[in-house]
């Protein structure tokens, strides 16, 4: 599903070159929950916004659902957002100006869909993130909870292929970040293909994989064991939680 | 693309949305009864007097120490006087004709009356201001006139007379707009008409095509085409002459003609303004409606700017508040030329709306010109126009903000600042 292959993004000026990612490699299958966690400044979000199309790379090689990415003009980039990825941003990015029908239907919209077709996601959406009577409410008018899940029925109303998870709940206090997350575990479950950064390890031990950054680059877990030891507590504590 | 989120959006930044539809309101409303004042003036200014303008000049000096007219042989000595000056200045090489006359069209002095159908009445129903030219038998040649019917006037047909003499001619030309209101149902050839209430007839025996009456105010309106000329040398203290010089030797004759007046006869007045070029003339007549239409037009610049700098400011604040926005659409699909279509389009919205109060603005705005200045109806052309017109300068002037909205990258979204 999402391939990256000695992949590398470098952000230069007059004076200095800064890796942001250097030799990145991940693949991640079709169907998986990866976390992706690292300390700040390691290149997690750096690789969010390359895996979600929003930014480009240096060097390397991306596969999105087989298609090479690196050679695609905004245009064709913007279809792909548009039609194979889901976006959930920390800042849950809803438009303020519209009500929350609206915001879900923004991607439908760029998609061409016609209205009766947009009007079914739409309310299909709401109803699985639980808020389609709240489909006329701005988003002002919501909790912080309820503001993201509403990004989620946005980010799920156009099917994607893949879902791009940039810290859900980080703008979450406790019990709302345990609700967005149960709904992203339920999502998987049906078969999504979810990729989430993350620094909570909580979080990231109820995923099915972790893969860690460190100075751009993915490190194994096993290299480091502080890091290690937090993920191996949070799956205890889930399992006994269970 | 669907207008009910873009409404709804609008609805939400209602200050800024209410004060742009405003503006472009109020400068459509203003632009276009402006800018058909300026088409009105402009045709004014540009419409043919029915003189031939190129190579004419005019002439008007005074002697000193002239006779009165008032005296018996005072007329006559003053016609001797007027003919030597007319026969120095025909002898002139560079001269093509000259005619005496008491003034041109757009000259600010005029000889008005009425000509009637009847003896003893004036203006009544059947009758017809007018301006008289008193001229000679070069009138025709030197002022280039057209004759449309009957003949000119011959030396025969000129008389000379004291300048408050009322005697009336036996002979008259005139415009064929005054023989049309005179005779609306035949020609006016050889028709007889009373001026200015007297009881003697003068005989039609000729038409001009277009001759415009001296003045160019407001008050001139009624009878712009009105004129008669009659064939006589008014006889006074001062005396005025048409001079045609040959082709582009007009300069050349408005150097020589004092010294030639001064060789007739030292004891005159002949200052900077006595000799001037018929341009010169038309310049001056229509300097203020000129200066009116320069103005306006300024003024509708300067609101077209004011309202382009609105448009551009209000967008690029829009576009600054919105920045984050922009990225989260670029990152959920939207294209940049989506971006651009949709601030083109929400301006496309409320420059809409204020067309439409600005349609209403702007006949409003004529009724109440047209109730206290005289003003004509504003035609509906001219509203539909400057609609297109600030529609069109809406687009242009939101099209660089939205060009910028639509470079703002979509990796913005992730941002969190």
């Amino acid at each position: 599903m999402l391939k990256m292959t000695h992949l590398s993004k470098v952000y230069r000026t007059e004076v200095v070159e800064t890796y942001a990612l250097r030799d990145f490699n991940i693949d991640v299958k079709e169907g998986e929950f990866v976390a992706v966690t690292g300390p700040s400044g390691s290149g997690k979000t750096t690789f969010l916004t390359i895996a979600g199309l929003l930014e480009t790379f240096t060097g390397g090689t991306y596969h999105l659902d087989g298609i090479e990415v690196s050679q695609l003009d905004d245009n064709a980039r913007s279809k792909i957002r548009n039609e194979k990825i889901g976006f959930i941003f920390q800042a849950f990015n809803l438009i303020p100006d519209l009500n929350v029908f609206d915001n879900v239907e923004v991607p439908l919209r760029y998609r061409g869909m016609k209205a009766p077709e947009r009007k079914q996601r739409i309310m299909d959406a709401l109803e699985r993130v639980g808020l389609a009577s709240r489909a006329k409410h701005y988003p002002a008018e919501l909790s912080g909870g309820q503001q993201q899940r509403v990004a989620i029925a946005r980010a799920l109303a156009g099917s994607p292929r893949l879902l791009l998870a940039d810290e859900p709940t980080g703008n979450l206090d406790t019990q709302m970040a345990r609700g967005v997350m149960e709904l992203l575990e339920e999502i998987h479950r049906e078969g999504a293909t979810i990729v989430m950064v993350t620094h909570d390890p909580e979080l990231a031990a109820r995923a099915q994989r972790n893969v860690h950054i460190i100075d751009g680059q993915v490190v194994d877990l096993a290299e480091d064991p502080r890091f290690h030891a937090h993920v191996v507590e949070a799956r205890q504590g889930k399992v006994a939680a269970e | 693309m669907k207008l009910h989120p873009m409404i709804a959006a609008l609805r939400r930044h209602k200050a800024g949305v209410v004060l742009i539809a405003l503006q472009i309101a109020l400068t459509l409303a203003i632009v276009c009864n402006a800018v058909f004042i300026i088409g009105q003036r402009v045709s004014r200014v540009n419409r043919p007097t029915g003189l031939d303008e190129n190579n004419l000049m005019l002439v008007t000096q005074s002697w000193v120490g002239a006779p009165s007219g008032d005296q018996p042989g005072d007329v006559d000595k003053l016609d001797s006087m007027q003919q030597a000056d007319l026969a120095a200045l025909r002898a002139m090489p560079d001269v093509e004709s000259v005619a005496p006359i008491n003034s041109l069209p757009l000259l600010n002095s005029s000889w008005n009356g009425s000509a009637a159908l009847k003896p003893g009445v004036e203006l009544r129903e059947g009758n017809a201001r007018t301006t008289y030219y008193f001229t000679d038998e070069q009138a025709f040649r030197t002022l280039g006139l057209k004759l449309v019917a009957g003949r000119a006037f011959t030396p025969a047909d000129v008389q000379h007379r004291g300048f408050r003499d009322t005697s009336t001619p036996p002979v008259v030309i005139v415009t064929k707009a005054l023989a049309d209101k005179l005779f609306p149902d035949g020609t006016a050839l050889g028709k007889t008409i009373f001026l200015d209430g007297g009881s003697s007839p003068s005989t039609i025996i000729g038409e001009v095509d277009r001759l415009q009456v001296p003045g160019t105010g407001s008050w001139t309106n009624s009878f712009t085409w009105n004129a008669t000329l009659v064939p006589t040398r008014l006889d006074a203290g001062f005396a005025r002459y048409a001079v045609r010089a040959k082709p582009g030797r007009l300069d050349a004759v408005m150097h020589a003609v004092p010294q030639v007046l001064y060789g007739v006869n030292r004891m005159r007045v002949l200052d900077d303004d006595s000799v001037k070029p018929f341009a010169q003339i038309r310049q001056e007549a229509y300097r203020s409606d000129v200066g009116m239409a320069i103005l306006m037009g300024v003024v509708c610049l300067i609101l077209l700017g004011v309202t382009a700098a609105g448009i551009v400011g209000l967008t690029s604040f829009w576009v600054g508040q919105r920045h984050r926005q922009i990225g989260v659409r670029r990152a959920l699909g939207a294209r940049k030329i989506d971006i651009l279509h949709y601030f083109q389009m929400e301006n496309l919205l409320i420059s809409g709306v204020g067309a439409l109060i600005g349609l209403g603005l702007a006949i409003g705005l004529n009724m109440l010109l047209m109730k206290h200045f005289e003003m004509d109806r504003l035609p509906v052309l001219y509203v539909l126009a400057g609609i297109v017109v600030v529609m069109a300068l809406g687009q242009g002037a939101v099209f660089a903000p939205a060009r910028r909205a639509s470079n703002v990258p979509p990796v913005v979204a992730t941002r969190s600042v």
